[in-house]
């Protein structure tokens, strides 16, 4: 369960989101939408911990990311799969290491680390790109890669920022069939987009953003 | 942290070096250049300590004998210097082969000695000593042991000399420390700039590891192994360079003081392994200050 509570987010003197309340379920599908610089990205931000509130609080599971210490922080990123805007893919490392990075972190045994790596990476349909580096990939394929990272730990929460940014119909359907396969098995997931076409349809809840405001929901 | 990780984070550890290779050559050049003073100047330390020991070892006393000895106190004081633990009398000078002695040294002076009615220097033993345990307390008794008997006029041994090399060690080791102490600060330096290269290079990768939930300790011991490689591979080179140092001296018949063909040894065991670890503490204390502001995300 995600909380926040009276929630205000400034960078100096802009105002990036303004008293925001919200309370997401357990397994539930959302998506956060709104013109650019509504505070789609500053809301998922401060959700995984990157940002800090200036006001309000912020609640996963009753643990309140204001009191959190950096260690349990870092523990409750290994909960967390965030899928980057911009992907962060490191481009020295081939795909596999890009994905497997994201399990080698919290310890466990190389045996499983590819095993689960291997797994995933035909989940998303990149199994014959495992030794490829992310450069020489198309961006649907890169997406796929982030994706591929974010849900190999199993993720109690999945937050996407603009996942189909930049993909065409054909791919944002492939990717959005990946999204509701994870949130089948239970993942709660957060995506943020400003696409009209994906949320034409959608029987998922809908959160309008708009100047750092919640200005209706669906 | 699992035992398990350890595989992982060499393996990053010297993907790093060989990423940044030129950086830490560099580096670990500069370490090992500065160790290298040190470590020199602790070989010629220890070189000279050991000289001077030696010389102390096989101390030289001069034993005077009162006029008109008779032949039996004579022959008890050779048999006291026999007796004495690692002594021998170099030789026994007369009254007349002093005088001898005196004329050779004057040379065309000698004529001086013609006006004196009688012969005034005295008899005497020259003893050395191979080996004396302490070189302060040792010659001050034996020297009373010698006076105690009939017939000893006067004893006398290097012990001024002694002390005075003895103030030059102490200013030796001085200057030592403080080489040595601004020297690792420089060391020091060196580490932290060479692991915060490193870090900058992998700046992103931090930044997406901690995005993965790395805690900052698998983050930071790659980078602190990084150090403590750095330190082992500067400490084992300077210890190797200096033994080449060490093996051309050997190789060279040098004097010191007139005082004979110098024997080198090498710096004692204790010495070269705190070279070591010293080397390795800085490195691993430069890696750690590198990574202690570490950037959060």
């Amino acid at each position: 369960m995600i909380k926040l509570f009276h929630l205000y987010k400034n960078f100096g003197s802009s105002v990036a989101l303004s008293d925001i309340n919200l309370k997401i379920r357990e397994g539930e599908f959302v998506f956060v939408t709104g013109p650019s610089g509504a505070g789609k990205t500053t809301l998922l931000r401060l959700i995984f911990g990157t940002e800090r509130p200036t006001s309000g609080h912020i609640l996963i599971d009753s643990i309140n990311l204001n009191r959190i210490r950096r260690p349990k922080l870092d523990l409750l990123r290994r909960r967390i799969g965030f899928i980057f805007q911009d992907f962060k893919l490191l481009p020295t490392k081939t795909v596999f290491e890009n994905v497997s990075l994201a399990l080698e972190v919290t310890g466990v045994r190389s045996t499983f680390v590819r095993k689960k790596t291997h797994q995933t990476l035909r989940l998303v349909g990149l199994a014959e790109k495992e030794k490829v580096y992310p450069l020489s990939l198309s961006g649907g394929e890169q997406q796929r890669v982030a994706i591929a990272r974010a849900i190999v730990k199993d993720p109690l929460i999945l937050l996407a920022d603009e996942p189909t940014g930049n993909l065409d119909p054909e791919l944002t359907e492939d990717i959005m069939i990946l999204f509701r396969s994870i949130h089948v098995k239970g993942t709660t997931v957060i995506v943020a987009t400003h696409s009209q076409n994906l949320l034409e349809d959608t029987a998922q809840r809908t959160i309008l953003l708009k100047r750092g405001r919640i200005a209706g929901e669906k | 942290m699992k035992l398990r990780l350890w595989p992982y984070f060499f393996r990053q550890a010297l993907m790093n070096i060989n990423k940044n290779r030129v950086v830490h050559f560099i580096g670990l050049g500069t370490m090992v250049v500065s160790l290298l003073i040190f470590g020199t100047f602790l070989l010629v330390f220890v070189n000279i300590n050991t000289w001077i020991e030696g010389w102390g070892h096989s101390l030289t006393m001069s034993v005077y004998l009162q006029d008109g000895i008779k032949e039996k106190n004579r022959e008890k004081i050779a048999s006291h210097i026999r007796s004495l633990p690692g002594a021998e009398i170099k030789r026994f000078i007369s009254k007349e082969q002093a005088l001898k002695d005196l004329k050779n040294v004057l040379g065309s002076e000698a004529g001086l000695l013609k006006s004196l009615s009688e012969n005034p220097l005295p008899a005497s033993f020259e003893v050395i000593f191979k080996y004396v345990t302490d070189l302060r307390s040792d010659p001050q008794i034996i020297k009373k042991g010698f006076e105690s008997i009939d017939g000893v006029e006067e004893v006398q041994y290097s012990e001024e000399w002694l002390k005075r090399f003895e103030g030059l060690m102490n200013m030796i080791k001085l200057v030592g420390f403080i080489i040595g102490g601004l020297l690792f600060i420089g060391i020091l330096f060196i580490v932290i700039n060479t692991i915060k290269l490193t870090i900058y290079s992998r700046k992103e990768e931090v930044e997406i590891l901690k995005l993965v939930g790395a805690t900052d300790w698998f983050v930071k011991t790659p980078f602190l192994l990084e150090g403590v490689i750095q330190g082992v591979l500067s400490g084992i080179l300077t210890i190797l360079t200096l033994f080449s140092i060490y093996l051309f001296l050997c190789t060279k018949k040098m004097h010191f003081l007139g005082l004979g063909v110098l024997e080198f040894i090498f710096i004692p065991y204790d010495y070269t392994l705190s070279i070591l670890l010293i080397s390795i503490a800085l490195g691993l204390g430069g890696s750690f200050i590198a990574v202690r502001r570490f950037f959060e995300v």
